[in-house]
């Protein structure tokens, strides 16, 4: 069975943008496929990843980006899974370039998620959560993760502090990847003095509302080396659904995350200890905190200590390093494209093309993307160099 | 499955069922024959153990604050309730809801007891709601 690899990546600008979902689409496409064959040449089927047809009304993504990218008569479908749907679309072309059905596959996400302005965006975010219970008790969001949050601060000795270094240093990162929404960084009173959003959480605990897409191209080595392309092996991948409503789970150990991370590290034959960076779904601080646990990084209940250096933080801890892209924080998190647009830091990183942001030999990397609240949820993937290049 | 034993919407195994119940003042949960988990509202599986054995049992309604927040940045329709506090409540059956709390997000901690009563929508809250849940109550924790 061939390998599946990444060999070409590309995003559209991030963030409040003046161009509807295909649009961001062919940018992402343009930088993607630069010196390269056309599209169709390469690729056989399309998956794209896209929370709500409730921005731009307007679903059939599969069909509409294929027709996009020069595909025609092909699989093309929309994947749902809200802000993991990036992610699943990658992991099914990983399955199929895999099992052989096809040689080369589009994985893509797209979102417009600033069509409705804040209200618009809170509105459709909040269809990830049960109708019934939570929905009608008009929960957000942010507030379902301040849940998280408020448990959290309770049970460990995690501080509002801890919280707020955690999206430091995520801007701190963001500012040297060109891809990022933000690219200032900001100090621990600025995300202690912003406005509350839903206590414990304050404004810039909070991944931004922006538009964006991003693709990547699944094949095999065998086709990537005869494009002369640097490629990344998708070595495992996993995923796992817990129970929509967040009161009926783990609070504090986010199980359906821990369940994807050991799958996919299985797939890949690889430990938590063997990986260098981790891209981990940061739509809140806390997320990451919990995250870090998950995904075999970091003793329970020390999640929080992310953003310190690795001799630093509390015996147990990997020696990782947590989201170089600034995360869905400041990166950002265009939800349908998130899952796309960390695969393209590993990419980057394992490639050795990451600049200033590079994680001094960088060989292994873990995605973690989720959607609903938490790990309504999760998909991880494992990617490992594949190319030698120089770092 | 007979046709005697179709589900109907006076079955607590559905939601008009649950909310129906609910309205008259009874908390029904499902709980599982074989593991007993609480499943709230009930649900036809269990999810602790997969078993499709479930017993539907009327439920406390106290127990205390397990998580809570406040929202302050509510979908668009419910702007003028904002800030409203809302919680993960632990009942005493063990079971957990999330729900609005009827007190300000200061006045409430973790472990305070609460007790679960109901309420009809509000406009606002109408104006969200679905035709087929206009009649159903909206769950609100008392502090006790
Ligand atoms: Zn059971």
């Amino acid at each position: 069975m061939p390998q599946p690899v990444i060999a070409a990546v590309g995003s559209s600008p991030v963030g409040r943008t003046d161009f509807p979902g295909r649009d961001l689409f062919s940018l992402a496409l343009e930088e993607a496929f630069e010196g390269l064959p056309d599209p169709a040449e390469l690729a056989d089927a399309v998956y794209v990843g896209n929370q709500s047809e409730q921005y731009e009304h307007q679903i059939m993504h599969g069909t509409l980006l294929a027709e996009w990218a020069g595909l025609r008569n092909v699989p093309a479908e929309r994947v749902e899974g809200c802000a993991a749907a990036g992610a699943l679309a990658l992991r099914h072309a990983a399955k199929d370039v895999r099992n052989g059905e096809h040689e080369g596959v589009l994985a893509c996400g797209v979102e417009k998620m600033t069509a409705g302005g804040t209200g618009g965006a809170t509105d459709a975010l909040s269809a990830a959560f049960d109708r019934a219970i939570e929905q009608r008790s008009g929960v957000t969001a942010p507030s379902q993760y301040a849940l998280l949050a408020q448990r959290y601060l309770h049970e460990t000795d995690a501080t509002e502090e801890d919280l707020a270094e955690i999206a430091v240093k995520n801007h701190r990162n963001a500012a040297k990847n060109p891809r990022a929404q933000f690219s200032d960084e900001i100090d621990t009173d600025t995300v202690l003095e912003s406005p509350p959003v839903a206590p414990p959480l304050k404004l810039y605990d909070c991944a931004p509302v922006g538009d964006g897409a991003a693709v990547a191209l699944v094949t095999t080595a065998a086709v990537a080396d005869e494009l002369g392309v640097p490629w990344v092996t998708v070595a495992g991948t996993g995923t796992a659904a817990n129970n929509i409503a967040v009161a009926e789970r783990n609070m504090t150990e986010i199980e359906g995350a821990a369940v994807a991370a050991e799958s996919a590290y299985e797939e890949a034959g690889l430990e938590p200890e063997d990986v260098d960076v981790a891209e981990v779904h940061d739509a809140f601080t806390v997320s990451e905190a919990l995250l870090s646990e998950a995904a075999g990084f970091a003793p329970t209940g020390y999640g929080y200590q992310s953003y310190l250096p690795p001799e630093s933080r509390e015996a147990g801890w990997t020696d990782v390093s947590l989201s170089p892209s600034g995360g869905l924080k400041a990166r950002g998190h265009p939800i349908g494209a998130t899952g796309i647009l960390q695969a393209i830091e590993a990419y980057e990183q394992l490639t050795g093309v990451a600049g200033d942001r590079a994680v001094p030999g960088a060989e292994t990397a873990l995605l973690l993307n989720e959607g609903g609240v938490a790990d309504a949820v999760t998909v991880a993937h494992v990617l490992t160099a594949g190319t030698e290049v120089a770092r | 499955m007979s046709g005697e034993d179709r589900l109907d919407v006076d079955s607590p195994l559905t939601l008009p069922g649950f909310f129906s119940a609910l309205a008259d003042g009874d908390l029904l949960a499902g709980v599982c024959a074989d593991c007993g988990e609480v499943l709230l509202p009930p649900r036809p599986a269990c999810y602790g153990c997969g078993s499709r054995n479930v017993d539907v049992e009327p439920q406390p309604k106290t127990g205390e604050i397990y998580s809570y927040t406040a929202v302050h940045t509510p979908p668009p329709a419910l702007e003028d309730d904002a800030p409203y506090t809302i919680a993960v409540v632990e009942l005493d059956s063990g079971g957990r809801l999330t729900g609005r709390v009827d007190a300000n997000y200061d006045a409430v901690g973790i472990g305070d007891p609460v007790e679960l009563g109901t309420r009809a929508l509000t406009d606002e809250e109408r104006s969200l709601a679905l035709e087929h849940e206009l009649e159903w109550p909206l769950h609100v924790f008392e502090p006790v």
